[in-house]
């Protein structure tokens, strides 16, 4: 993930939502700092300028915009990405639901029409020898076919971002048999006959596998499982967001990990991060940004 | 091993024993034929159920030696049918066929809970083309028994189809799961069973052979065709099963095989105890006499 900071020659302007807390400013802080971007703070001007204070920031590393509220702050950032005034666009302060509601309007918002709306997290983690890209941890509940093959093709195209030209895909189940009473194994088969087929692109993919059979060499041998994928996954696609999401942060928390993710399905990246994500994270996030801009 | 004609099926039954069929309402001329034919070629031993003097009848008006043939006489058809399918689930007799009596009541006598022929298997229809046009014989399924196969069922068939093909010495047959298409598309849904087969056979869930499809007919059968498209597959351009997808699309490509592309065939029903010879009247009197080849080599009795 070092590398990919390092990577990053160009300075990408981010419009951030609602952005007075220290949280939020506080992790714009840094990349602003290290030339990485240009912040745009949407948001009470006074509260800005009193956070700034608090933390000992100047209020002249940014350009700040103000906003009467946070619906007004939210579609002024999106307003700012669609004219191309801002190159990201971030969420501060303000509710997800109602930071999103602004990215996905119809007339005003960003979203790629007809696109999946998804998530796609690149972790870096102790124990594992690369980089593992997972989604969906935090929009899709129960993702269906069609939303299985976007988030695919979303985390596809952020680990050739990477460099990996043609990076492993494990769709990730409880066992990597067929049985009629998971629903998701059926969808895993049929994707993995698309990607047989070249409906799905560059990238070599195998599915029902479980974490073990993904990620673990060993496991493959031990259960006889020939697959392509198998102990070397570069993705791991999850049936739902109650499985991923609680991955991710098991990984945090137990597998001293990393992270940096990212909506995808926009004209334009969309950083979307949880409060208690440690510092790094923060500052991979908005890197990851600048990476897929 | 691989078939390139009907006549190498012989090369599977000459040296062993010789099956024993089973003809129930054997006064039928049709089936009387082929399986005197059959008698005199060596390839299996027939007793015939029915009535007696019907059947003499019928052989002295077509001149079929019968002499020294076992005769059992059972002038009631569904009895006959009876006798006949006992015959086979006490192990006295290795084949049954089909002679005078009606598909629907034979198959009932089959499918009989106490003394029948049941294996838990689905029946399918088997059928072996050898055909000018292609390197070896092909086999098709199902194109005559299940109208319109569920994936669990398409299990079955591919299943039963496999394992009669080991049988013929097919160590690790070539599958092709026919669309339409070789591509995946969720509005059809042949191409999604195959996808979910070929994922099956991957994981060993069905075995002893390869799965591959959804493939067009013209990917199946002809590499060129497969390489044209690009398709990468084991499968491509050397099948040796073709899996339909309903009844209707593997009862047009039997009869386009037989009637324009000339080609023979001859056909089995499995999922019993044993193989079913289940020949219709407008079979030819080869077709008639290959099924009965057919159904000795695939027995394993």
């Amino acid at each position: 993930m070092e590398k990919m900071v390092l990577g990053l020659n160009k300075k990408h302007r981010v419009a951030v939502s609602w952005a007075q807390d220290s949280n939020t400013i506080g992790a714009v802080t840094s990349a602003v700092k290290n030339g990485l971007i240009e912040a745009i703070l949407i948001g009470n001007l006074s509260e800005i300028q009193k956070t700034c204070r608090e933390s000992n920031i100047d209020t002249r590393l940014f350009t700040i915009v103000p906003a009467a509220n946070e619906t007004e702050a939210s579609s002024e950032a999106v307003r700012m990405a669609r004219n191309d005034e801002a190159d990201i666009v971030m969420k501060g302060l303000v509710g997800t639901d109602k930071f999103l509601k602004a990215v996905m309007d119809k007339e005003k918002g960003i979203m790629i029409p007809g696109a999946v709306l998804s998530y796609v997290a690149a972790l870096e983690v102790q124990g594992y020898h690369k980089l593992l890209f997972v989604t969906d941890p935090a929009v899709i509940p129960f993702p269906d076919l069609d939303q299985k093959i976007a988030m695919t093709r979303y985390a596809v195209e952020m680990a050739h971002r990477f460099g990996i030209e043609k990076p492993k895909v494990a769709l990730i189940g409880a066992s990597e048999k067929m049985s009629r009473h998971f629903d998701n194994a059926v969808d895993y088969a049929i994707m993995c006959k698309m990607a047989d087929r070249g409906q799905i692109k560059d990238c070599i993919m195998d599915g029902p596998l479980d974490v073990f059979l993904a990620c673990d060499k060993k496991s493959t041998e031990i259960k006889g499982v020939d697959s392509p994928v198998g102990g070397d996954a570069d993705i791991l696609l999850f049936p739902s967001l109650e499985s991923c999401n609680p991955f991710y942060k098991g990984l945090m928390l137990f597998g001293k990990g990393e992270l940096g993710g990212l909506i995808r399905g926009t004209e334009k990246p969309v950083i979307v991060m949880s409060r208690s994500e440690s510092e790094l994270s923060k500052y991979y996030c908005i890197a990851l940004s600048c990476l897929m801009a | 091993m691989v078939l390139k004609t009907l006549n190498d099926l012989k090369k599977l039954v000459e040296g062993g024993p010789r099956k024993k069929l089973v003809l129930a309402a054997a006064q039928d001329q049709h089936s009387l034929g082929a399986v005197v034919r059959a008698w005199n070629s060596n390839i299996i031993e027939p007793i015939l159920i029915g009535d007696k003097e019907a059947i003499q009848n019928i052989c002295t008006e077509y001149n079929y030696d019968i002499s020294g043939l076992r005769i059992v006489h059972e002038p009631e058809t569904e009895k006959s049918v009876e006798m006949a399918v006992r015959m086979v689930s006490s192990k006295q007799a290795d084949i049954l066929m089909k002679g005078k009596v009606g598909t629907s009541t034979l198959l009932r006598c089959v499918l009989n809970r106490d003394w029948g022929l049941r294996t838990g298997n689905l029946l399918s229809h088997f059928a072996l083309f050898e055909v000018d046009t292609y390197h070896k014989v092909i086999a098709v399924t199902d194109v005559a028994m299940n109208i319109a196969p569920n994936l669990k069922d398409k299990i079955a068939i591919v299943n039963n189809s496999v394992n009669c093909l080991n049988n013929l010495g097919y160590v690790m047959p070539k599958v092709a799961v026919l669309g339409a298409v070789e591509m995946v598309n969720e509005n059809m849904e042949a191409t999604l069973d195959a996808a979910l087969l070929s994922k099956m056979n991957q994981r060993d869930q069905i075995k002893n052979c390869i799965i591959d499809g959804p493939l067009a007919f013209d990917n199946a059968v002809s590499l060129e065709s497969a390489q044209h498209k690009g398709i990468k597959s084991d499968v491509a351009g050397d099948t040796d099963l073709l899996l339909m997808p309903d009844i209707e699309v593997g009862n047009v490509l039997y009869k386009s095989l037989v009637f324009f592309a000339k080609a023979k065939v001859a056909s089995i029903i499995l999922g019993a105890q044993v193989p079913i010879v289940l020949t219709s009247r407008s079979d030819s009197e080869q077709a008639k006499f290959d099924s009965i080849l057919l159904s000795a080599a695939a027995s394993k009795w």
